[in-house]
């Protein structure tokens, strides 16, 4: 079968089938293109709300949901495999289809030219009608018998021939067709060559419509006149045929893609589902549903994994169900102890009370006896309450009695009794509370012990020089500071100083016979309370000791009132007045200078170092803390 | 004429000891050291007041002392080794007048007794209203209407001293000192379960009282 090679002049071949494909395929895509812009646009009018609470909804669910998400992956990846294979396959099949017509083309021709070539040659016409008749008649036989046209004709006279020729009959072709559908590379291919054959894709009009065939071209030689003539083969058929293959791939390919969607939902189903449902029931164990248990189906891996879910479930139940045992037997045994010491230890305490009183009419030696038996039973009283008070902590039976209350009026009356160790101290204890009153939630029994603690520490490690306790707030929580000019901590004790039995120096006598456990108990109180007790300290120029606590009980503190490191650490000048200073917060509620007694010198001088620590503002009006951790750094959290 | 004190705690050591200090000043105790014929020995000595251990032998100290104000007025202390809030809640909502906590000194053991024997000053004829609850201060009678309210002692003493000057806001230390007589008591809570008990008798609905009424952050008021 002669074939023309590939050139522009062959014209026939790929390049043209894809040329023609081209066109086709732009077509559907303009029409489909134009339908989606339509639609895009009205949607964009109507449903834009819509769309984007959609395109919200799938966001959030991809994000969300593993199922979706693996569903959604496995739907693209399956189109696109499909719409890869679905593209090979339609080449594939669109390239037999035209194969196969060709091969049928190009042999059908090959036999009806030599017949026509025959008829010619044997003609024995001269007269112009009869040699018009003969040659419209073979041609038409061309085109075929019956009422479809098998293939349709042009014939024309080679162009340029000097020969002696047909005069009569110069081009022909069947119905609606002329030269012009035959593209000129065939012809040129055809008229340049001899004998061979050649083909080529074009388009016909039928009726109204342009139709795809191939035209394959030759030429005969009648009465030796030269004519080419082509014959058109229309592809019509094949194409529709291909379109049906093409809808039935689509089809199949859309179901095969629902089809793998289902699966892909149903197989992640199975394997999310015990993971959601784990999630779910993990979830519950750590809200506190110790009972809860997964479902287990099966032995696979989920029904394992649901195993051994529902075994560290079951173990937590048992660990946290024993710390609660454990902890309530503490509990228990604290009670318990208390119970057992005290009863004694009150018959200790009033025997050696009753022999204290009757100390003057003993003897020297029993005299100092009853004094120590006295002192000491006091000291382990105080011991064992410290000692049974840190237990109830760490047992977690400690619980708060919260209401509200005025923490001014409270700290004055702290001071107030403490007044006597103060005077024994010779330290003066000045309030400055510019708020007047502050009612906060709190339990004002722990509270009470928490600023006793403190000042009574303030004033042991004072060295005589006054004490000044401040208190401000702010619209969300309360500060007391209680500041110490004595011999103060470095940063390393300060970080040390809410340690249980620690002291700052161990050589240094204790003189108020405190337990060790004092701060220890203030800062688990004010832990109940859900506030900060700090401590910062600086050796030789004393200590400040600072509770925040939240006004109230539900909203937490963000920052303190007042600044934990004061902005003046020097000592006041007329420091060493040996006068207990007790302010009426009521009446003193605009500066803590109206001092009680003679002590105004020093008190002017003390309140300049916390002048810029909200002592002298109005109520809220303290500066907040802006950090703790000022130059020296040396603030360091409580147990708080 | 000497107080008698019936002492129902069940070591033998710190009773006696409690004994010698009630005698030292002027007292005449009376012990019992089961919780179970407590009620008994109430009945048959007819103490002036109770010292009661909370935890006894034989029957609680809760459920002695709400035996004993079933049927006497008489004031009650409890000595409670434990100082958690709920048992001396419990044992104040139980009937109890007070409570000293162990280990206490002789003192202030001896100042507790004194207070709540301190004898009834002589009071003169009064009439006192609380919204509509009216107080006969010298027959020691409350009445809404017709209907009397039946109060202890105390509880009578306590609505007295806020209907005496409705116009002021008692904060629980005052409270403290005026009612209970002490001077520096610690606890506040003594006035906390007291109103409680109080209100639980005379207000119409406890939940929203009208007669003692609240002040947030100071204390109690009489309604008006």
């Amino acid at each position: 079968m002669p074939r023309a090679p590939e050139t522009p002049r062959g014209g026939p071949g790929p390049w043209r089938r894809l040329a023609f494909r081209t066109r086709l395929w732009a077509k559907r895509a303009r029409i489909v293109g134009v339908r989606v812009a339509r639609l895009v646009r009205t949607g964009m009018q109507r449903l834009w709300p819509g769309i984007l609470y959609l395109l919200r909804a799938v966001q959030r669910k991809w994000r969300r949901s593993l199922q979706f998400r693996t569903v959604l992956t496995t739907l693209m990846l399956a189109m696109g495999s499909f719409a890869v294979v679905g593209a090979y396959l339609s080449n594939q099949i669109a390239n037999n289809l035209f194969q196969e017509r060709l091969a049928q083309a190009e042999s059908e021709t090959r036999y009806n030219v030599k017949q026509v070539q025959d008829t010619f040659d044997g003609a024995q016409v001269t007269d112009q009608s009869s040699v018009i008749t003969l040659v419209y008649d073979t041609l038409n036989a061309v085109e075929g018998r019956g009422s479809v046209i098998q293939r349709r004709y042009v014939f024309e006279a080679m162009p340029e021939q000097t020969k002696p020729r047909n005069r009569w009959v110069e081009s022909r072709a069947s119905d609606q067709l002329t030269i012009g559908v035959i593209p000129p590379d065939l012809r040129k291919a055809v008229q340049e060559s001899g004998k061979d054959q050649y083909w080529a894709s074009t388009q016909f009009p039928v009726g109204t419509e342009d139709r795809p065939g191939i035209a394959v071209g030759n030429k005969v030689t009648f009465n030796g006149t030269v004519y080419e003539l082509y014959l058109i083969y229309d592809l019509n058929t094949a194409q529709k045929t291909l379109d049906e293959i093409q809808n039935v791939l689509l089809a199949g390919g859309a179901l095969l893609v629902l089809m793998i969607g289902g699966v892909a939902w149903y197989v992640t189903r199975n394997v999310v589902s015990p993971v959601s449902h784990a999630a779910v029931v993990s979830e519950k164990l750590a809200a506190g549903q110790l009972q809860e248990r997964m479902v287990v189906k099966g032995e696979d891996e989920v029904a394992r994994l649901g195993a051994s879910f529902n075994h560290m479930a079951a173990s937590l139940q048992e660990q946290i169900t024993q710390l609660a045992t454990l902890s309530q037997m503490q509990q228990r045994f604290v009670s318990d102890v208390s119970h057992e010491l005290r009863t004694p230890l009150t018959t200790v305490r009033m025997a050696a009370e009753v022999l204290y009183d009757a100390r003057e009419d003993f003897d020297p030696i029993n005299k100092r006896s009853a004094e120590l038996l006295y002192n000491q039973v006091e000291r382990f009283q105080s011991l064992l309450a410290d000692l049974l008070e840190i237990s109830r902590f760490d047992a977690g039976a400690a619980t708060l009695d919260a209401e509200p209350t005025d923490i001014v009026q409270l700290v004055a009356h702290v001071i107030e009794g403490v007044a006597p160790v103060a005077a024994e101290y010779g330290s003066a204890v000045t309030l400055n509370a510019p708020a007047g009153s502050v009612i906060v939630d709190m339990d004002d029994r722990r509270i009470d012990r928490i600023l006793r603690n403190l000042i009574l520490n303030a004033l042991e490690h004072g060295e005589g020089r006054p004490v000044n306790v401040s208190v401000a707030a702010s619209g969300t929580a309360v500060a007391v500071a209680v500041r110490d000019h004595g011999i103060g901590m470095t940063p390393a004790e300060a970080a040390r100083v809410f340690d249980r039995f620690w002291r700052a120096d161990p050589a240094r006598a204790r003189t108020t016979g405190g337990s060790g456990l004092g701060l220890s108990i203030a800062a688990e109180d004010t832990k109940l309370h859900d506030g900060w007790l700090q401590a910062w300290g600086s050796k030789g120029q004393g200590s400040n000791f600072r509770l925040t606590l939240p006004l109230r009980r539900d909203e937490p503190i963000t920052r303190s009132p007042l600044q934990l490191e004061p902005v003046n650490v020097g000592l006041p000048e007329a420091g060493r007045q040996r006068t207990v200073v007790l302010l009426d917060p009521l009446r003193t509620a605009g500066r803590g200078t109206g001092v009680e007694g003679s002590a105004d010198g020093f008190s002017d001088g003390f309140d300049d170092d916390f002048s810029d620590d909200g002592g002298s503002g109005a109520a809220g009006g303290a500066i907040p803390d802006g950090g703790s951790a000022g130059p020296r750094g040396t603030g360091t959290e409580g147990r708080a | 004429m000497k107080a008698r004190i019936l002492v129902v705690d069940d070591d033998e050591a710190l009773a006696e000891m409690i004994g010698i200090v009630l005698r030292n000043d002027g007292f005449e105790p009376v012990f019992c050291a089961d919780g179970a014929q407590a009620l008994d020995v109430f009945r048959s000595s007819k103490p002036d007041l109770v010292l009661l251990d909370l935890m006894l032998p034989g029957m609680d100290g809760i459920e002695v002392c709400r035996q004993v104000r079933a049927e006497s007025d008489v004031p009650i202390v409890m000595l409670t080794a434990k100082a958690d809030t709920s048992d001396v809640v419990r044992g104040l909502e139980s009937g109890a007048d007070d409570y000293v906590p162990k280990p206490f000194k002789p003192a202030e053991l001896v100042a507790r007794v004194r207070a709540r024997l301190r004898p009834g000053d002589q009071k003169a004829p009064e009439t006192l209203r609380i919204a509509d609850v009216t107080i006969d201060v010298a027959g020691h009678l409350v009445s809404r209407g017709n209907d009397r309210i039946s109060l202890t002692p105390l509880e009578f003493d306590l609505l007295v001293a806020l209907a005496r000057k409705p116009w002021q806001v008692f904060t629980r230390e005052l409270l403290l000192e005026q009612v209970w007589g002490y001077r520096h008591a610690a606890d506040t809570r003594l006035v906390n379960v007291h109103v409680q008990r109080l209100r639980s008798k005379i207000e119409r609905d406890p939940e929203a009282p009208e007669v003692v009424l609240t002040v947030r952050g100071v204390g109690y008021k009489a309604g008006s």
